[in-house]
């Protein structure tokens, strides 16, 4: 019987954390998305794919948009919006990924990862609001 | 095609996407065109449902410490930059040069096959060393330990900003292509390479979203759907992954990358 020598990378707390935000994230705007479609299609009494404007998610700053569909989720009842929510809570789990290793690097002293990760990070943010 | 629809294929989808490596947009964008969807709008809404399908396959692997997220993290600075790139040239390219590219850069999958076991058997490199691109894991079907150690870490870091320009540009995860440059450039192991291919394809992806947002080419219609669907497959393909041959997972990514490489040609072909 062979011993399990299972490492990764070594970083087996953040490794943990990585996996719960992956997988919260995830299963949070599954949700938000099936409620979306089941509530679009009671509503409609369609679920046929649209090209009407309505159905295009488009800003030019990612947060500014999160925020507004929050609101307006939680304001109005609109279908479409409750599924651009759960897409746009896609969008932020991997954002969220990135904040959080940076975040654990700087904690650990670890200033090789600290200003790797703080790379990405800072070329996501650039690019999710500066359109 | 509704919703409905778009939700059940993409199960299957995530699931060949996950244990192949490729991520589901490879074979979901061919499957959209064929029913009509204009293919940057195509492009666009598939590379959500690769953050879809990346983080619901990653999440397993990264638990498993398959997946290597040190190797990742330092690859991600690679990919981003290209992905962002590659998604602003697609705002403005012709469309129809998109199914050509597309069927082009899949062709590059096949970089994969010819590559034999045993390259991985570990090499010290002072720098990859100095990275801690390195680490170790039991593999399920071989019963035993592999540890493993990147090999040249700045040529693999310009082969992923390759892949990650493509990926921006196409709309897919490039997972092959990311599969490709991680075992034959930077030598790790095929189950190391592809869980670790999934991990980053998600921040990818999200690097050429924010491009498409901008543009407005996401249609929340097929979004919902598509990520719904390609996350449900993608999480079962990745409790599976690890149980299954390595050789099984070669003839099945050959089968799926062919298929996608015709079907992409003959559309181009057609519009042309």
């Amino acid at each position: 019987m062979v011993e399990r020598e299972t490492e990764g990378s070594g970083e087996t707390r953040l490794e943990t954390w990585v996996s719960y935000v992956l997988i919260i994230g995830v299963l949070l705007s599954l949700v938000l998305e099936l409620a979306g479609i089941f509530l679009f299609y009671r509503s409609s009494r369609s679920i046929g794919i649209s090209q009407s404007r309505w159905m295009f998610l488009q800003g030019r700053d990612f947060f500014a948009l999160l925020i507004d569909l929050l609101r307006e989720t939680l304001t109005t009842y609109s279908t479409v919006r409750l599924m651009a929510l759960g897409v746009a809570v896609l969008i932020l789990t991997p954002y969220v990924r990135a904040v959080m290793s940076v975040a654990y690097f700087a904690s650990r002293k670890n200033i090789k990862y600290t200003i790797i990760t703080a790379f990405v990070l800072t070329l996501l943010t650039v690019s999710l609001v500066s359109h | 095609m509704d919703m409905a629809s778009l939700l059940l294929i993409s199960i299957p989808v995530g699931f060949l996407g996950s244990l192949t490596g490729l991520g589901g947009a490879s074979i979901l964008i061919p499957l959209l065109v064929f029913f009509g969807i204009p293919v940057k709008e195509a492009i666009a809404s598939a590379m959500v449902s690769i953050v879809a399908t990346s983080s619901g396959s990653a999440s397993a692997y990264v638990r498993e410490r398959l997946a290597n997220i040190k190797i990742a993290m330092y690859l991600e600075m690679f990919t981003s930059v290209g992905a962002i790139v590659g998604a602003s040239i697609t705002t403005w390219i012709a469309p129809v040069y998109l199914y050509f590219f597309f069927a082009a850069f899949l062709t590059t999958s096949f970089l994969r096959i010819g590559r034999r076991r045993g390259q991985h058997l570990l090499r010290e490199s002072g720098f990859s060393h100095w990275l801690e691109l390195e680490g170790s894991y039991f593999d399920e079907a071989l019963k035993e330990n592999v540890r493993y150690q990147a090999d040249r870490p700045l040529l693999g870091g310009l082969g992923m900003m390759v892949a990650g320009l493509a990926a921006g540009m196409l709309g897919i995860g490039a997972g092959a292509f990311k599969v490709t440059v991680q075992e034959n450039i930077l030598k790790l192991p095929p189950k190391v390479a592809s869980t670790t291919s999934n991990f980053i394809i998600g921040m990818t992806a999200l690097a050429g979203t924010s491009v498409y947002l901008f543009s407005g080419l996401l249609n929340v219609t097929l979004m919902a759907p598509m990520a719904v669907g390609t996350t449900i497959g993608a999480i079962a393909g990745g409790r599976l992954l690890n149980r299954i041959s390595a050789r099984y997972l070669r003839i099945l990514f050959f089968f799926v990358v062919a298929a996608l490489i015709v079907q992409m040609a003959y559309k181009g072909i057609r519009v042309w």
